[in-house]
């Protein structure tokens, strides 16, 4: 068998403490990493009593643990979170600070059990001892970020209106407060389509929009109009986000409600004729105005229509109020049933109704306009009562201001009344 | 010669045994695995040696010891166990017991038994 | 693999504890001064998941622990745990350090003492039953709930283990605590082959 022949050397060479020393705490050995750590020469200490030196160490655990280690035969050990040291030995680390001090693992071996002998050896665990530290000090941090997340997230369930859909509008997950708005139950929902809500009064056309907005991976915002389970219909601002997966294609939808039902209510009140609920005269002149202004050729191309109801005030007379009211209502709602969704309807005054065609011909305009007037002719009011009303009509001419084409319009309805009234005259 | 061997564990019958038969290879060998059968077994076949364990169900070791010193205060019984405090050896030898031994037994110890704490 | 023991087998591994115990025990009279008694050890194969549930159920789960693992390395290998109780750890504390208020570190190191005694003379002794050596490493030490004393995530992947445990009991300093030995998979079909070739040396 081979035998090293310098242990010393070996024991020097290691970068750890080690020591031997007896019960009686005689030292008999102290290797380099000792002398220079600290700064105790090995002629100094080898032969004299350890408590000389180190006079802080609790020595009746160190007599127990060396006596467990000589009894039992196997190692024993301090604890190494312990923030006593066994021996001091300063730090000189200069970027950090947090331990001035070596962090050790003190082992106690058993060395020669009949001499009473147990070697002491010690090892530098101060960087692993200060990245636990760290980890702690960062646990901590995000502990604390956490806790303040679930609070604002609790604030955004509780008071913020958000659905999750997948790509084809299945839906993911709702906020607390979505549930409350649409007087649903989470469960109920998750999983179902988004056309749940749609209502069907409402045209396509907007939601077409939307999904070529958001599958084009755009956002869009938008007014949208939902049905509660309590078939109530309610109006959201709403912003539909598409969310991206890291290929960068659309997997999940998120949408941000604000209910806007009471705002939309109070306006729609101040542009809509209370009797007749079409659009008030108010709301035609300012559409009107707006596309004079901004004289866009898109919105240009419209036809200007103006209705009289013929010989009203003999209805009034012979009918008393009530039933003219009634007059007046059923011509709206034939009006607004013989033209398409989004041509302008107003009442403009008295018996007087103005419509805006949009996007329209002078051809197309004479087949419609000849619609109305035959629709108003063949409609029954009160079960006996048949009305008739003239109708004047001219196209935009880009550049003219309203007045021009009001006094246009004015001057044909004019002529269909002198004309001999029920009857329809272009300018 | 009769030897009555109690544990309740089959490999520390075995191991006293295996320690009998080559100091003692003509013993008549009985096994017992627990207290009371230790008891009864030695009523009747009245062994001249007894190794008994202590920590054992039904009746431990201890009682037994009390009981066969009872039926018969010549008993000789030795006391095998896990349990090495001095207050136990204490214990059973004021109960009677020749001796007391931790586990395992070896040779050595057995022939030292038989040399020094068994009277033949 | 078939990692199910027979009855010769179970046999022989609760003797050796036994004697373990009885070892650990003297051990502690002698160096800790403390005359405790420990219970008969139970032996349980069971899969990894069952293991924090098997833990709680051996102890009072609204107290917080001291709990001290050390790793053992060898033929036989595995994972000695010791979970003592605040309360139990701060009576140990006082006993060991002969002071009415231990601080908590002087609470850790007397339970890093306590287990290390413990573990060392169990496992030594089992080991020496065994005919076999072990290598100890320095134990590690955690304050924890009843709850996260084992957590499933750490368990990890699918394990068969068997749990050797035991309480350890100092009626008069009020200091209990439970030792676990657990080992698994390879390390006990190689526990296994090591209490075959005894067995085989005893009855053979």
């Amino acid at each position: 068998m081979n035998v090293i022949k310098y242990p010393d050397i070996l024991l020097d060479s290691l970068e750890n403490g080690h020591m031997i020393i007896d019960e009686n705490y005689t030292v008999s050995y102290w290797n380099r990493w000792l002398a220079i750590n600290t700064q105790i020469d090995k002629e100094d200490i080898i032969g004299k009593n350890l408590e000389d030196f180190y006079p802080d160490i609790n020595y009746k655990v160190l007599h127990r643990k060396i006596k467990t280690a000589l009894t039992i035969g196997t190692p024993t050990f301090y604890d190494t979170n312990s923030s006593k040291k066994f021996i001091s030995i300063n730090r000189n680390k200069v970027t950090t600070s947090s331990l001035q001090l070596m962090q050790q693992q003190v082992t106690i071996s058993p060395y020669i059990i009949s001499e009473n002998k147990v070697m002491i050896s010690i090892y530098d665990i101060s960087e692993l001892f200060e990245t636990k530290l760290l980890i702690k000090k960062e646990m901590n941090k995000v502990n604390k970020l956490n806790e303040k997340l679930e609070a604002e997230k609790e604030i955004i369930d509780k008071n913020i209106m958000i659905m999750k859909t997948s790509v084809n509008g299945i839906i993911k997950d709702v906020s607390s407060f979505f549930c409350d708005s649409f007087n649903i139950d989470r469960d109920e929902i998750l999983g179902q389509n988004i056309s749940i809500f749609k209502l069907d009064d409402v045209s396509d056309v907007i939601y077409k929009e939307l999904w070529t907005t958001i599958k084009n991976k755009k956002s869009w915002n938008g007014e949208l109009k939902y049905i509660t389970s309590k078939g109530q219909a309610k109006w959201f601002q709403s912003r539909v986000m598409p969310i991206l997966d890291i290929h960068g294609e659309v997997h999940e939808f998120n949408a941000v409600y604000h209910d806007i039902t009471n705002e939309k209510l109070l306006a729609e009140l101040y542009i809509t004729d209370s009797l007749t609920k079409l659009y008030n005269r108010a709301h035609f002149d300012e559409t009107i105005n707006l596309i004079v202004k901004n004289q866009r050729k898109a919105d240009s191309e419209f036809i200007l229509v103006l209705v009289d109801i013929d010989n009203f005030k003999v209805i009034n007379d012979t009918y008393g109020h009530q039933v003219g009211d009634e007059a007046l209502i059923s011509v709206a709602n034939t009006l607004k049933s013989s033209l398409r969704d989004n041509d302008l309807v107003a009442r403009w005054g008295g018996e007087e109704f103005v419509i805006m065609l949009k996007d329209t011909t002078i051809n197309e305009a004479k087949v419609i306009v000849e619609k109305i007037r035959a629709n108003i002719e063949n409609s029954i009011i009160n079960n006996d009562i048949k009305l008739t009303a003239s109708f004047g009509f001219t196209k935009y001419i880009l550049g003219e201001d309203s007045k021009e084409i009001f006094k246009r319009v004015d001057d044909a309805l004019y002529e269909a009344k002198e004309a001999g009234r029920n009857r329809a005259v272009l300018k | 010669m009769k030897i009555l061997v109690v544990d309740d564990s089959k490999i520390a019958r075995m191991s006293v045994i295996k320690s009998l038969k080559v100091v003692h290879p003509d013993a008549e060998l009985i096994q017992a695995t627990n207290g009371l059968e230790a008891v009864e077994s030695y009523k009747k076949e009245r062994p001249d040696v007894v190794f008994l364990d202590l920590t054992m169900p039904v009746m431990d070791g201890y009682e037994a010891l009390k009981k066969i010193k009872e039926i018969d205060k010549e008993a000789q019984v030795i006391v095998v166990s896990a349990d090495i405090q001095s207050e136990a050896k204490l214990r059973v030898l004021v109960a009677g017991a020749k001796n007391m031994y931790p586990k395992p037994i070896n040779v050595e110890i057995m022939v030292q038994i038989f040399e020094q704490d068994i009277l033949l | 693999m078939n990692l199910q023991f027979n009855e010769d087998q179970i046999d022989a591994l609760r003797e050796f504890m036994n004697v373990s115990i009885g070892a650990a025990t003297a051990s502690m009279a002698n160096l800790l001064d403390a005359f405790g008694t420990m219970h008969i050890p139970k032996i349980e194969i069971c899969n990894s998941d069952e293991l924090a549930d098997k833990i709680q159920n051996s102890i009072d789960i609204r107290s917080m622990y001291f709990v001290i693992k050390q790793l053992f390395t060898g033929k036989f290998g595995g994972e000695c745990m010791f979970v003592i109780s605040e309360d139990s750890s701060i009576n140990l504390g006082r006993h060991l350090y002969d002071i009415e208020n231990p601080s908590f570190d002087e609470v850790n190191d007397a339970v890093i003492e306590l287990t290390n005694i413990l573990t060392s003379t169990i496992v030594s002794r089992l080991t020496q039953e065994l005919n076999t050596q072990v290598q100890f490493f320095v134990p590690s030490l955690q304050f924890l709930d009843a709850a996260s004393i084992v957590s499933e995530e750490d368990v990890g992947e699918y394990s068969k283990i068997i749990i050797i445990s035991t309480i350890l009991d100092f009626k008069d300093k009020q200091i209990k605590g439970n030792v676990y030995i657990l080992t698994k998979d390879e390390a006990i079909a190689s526990l296994r082959g090591l209490i075959d070739r005894k067995i085989e040396e005893i009855y053979g």
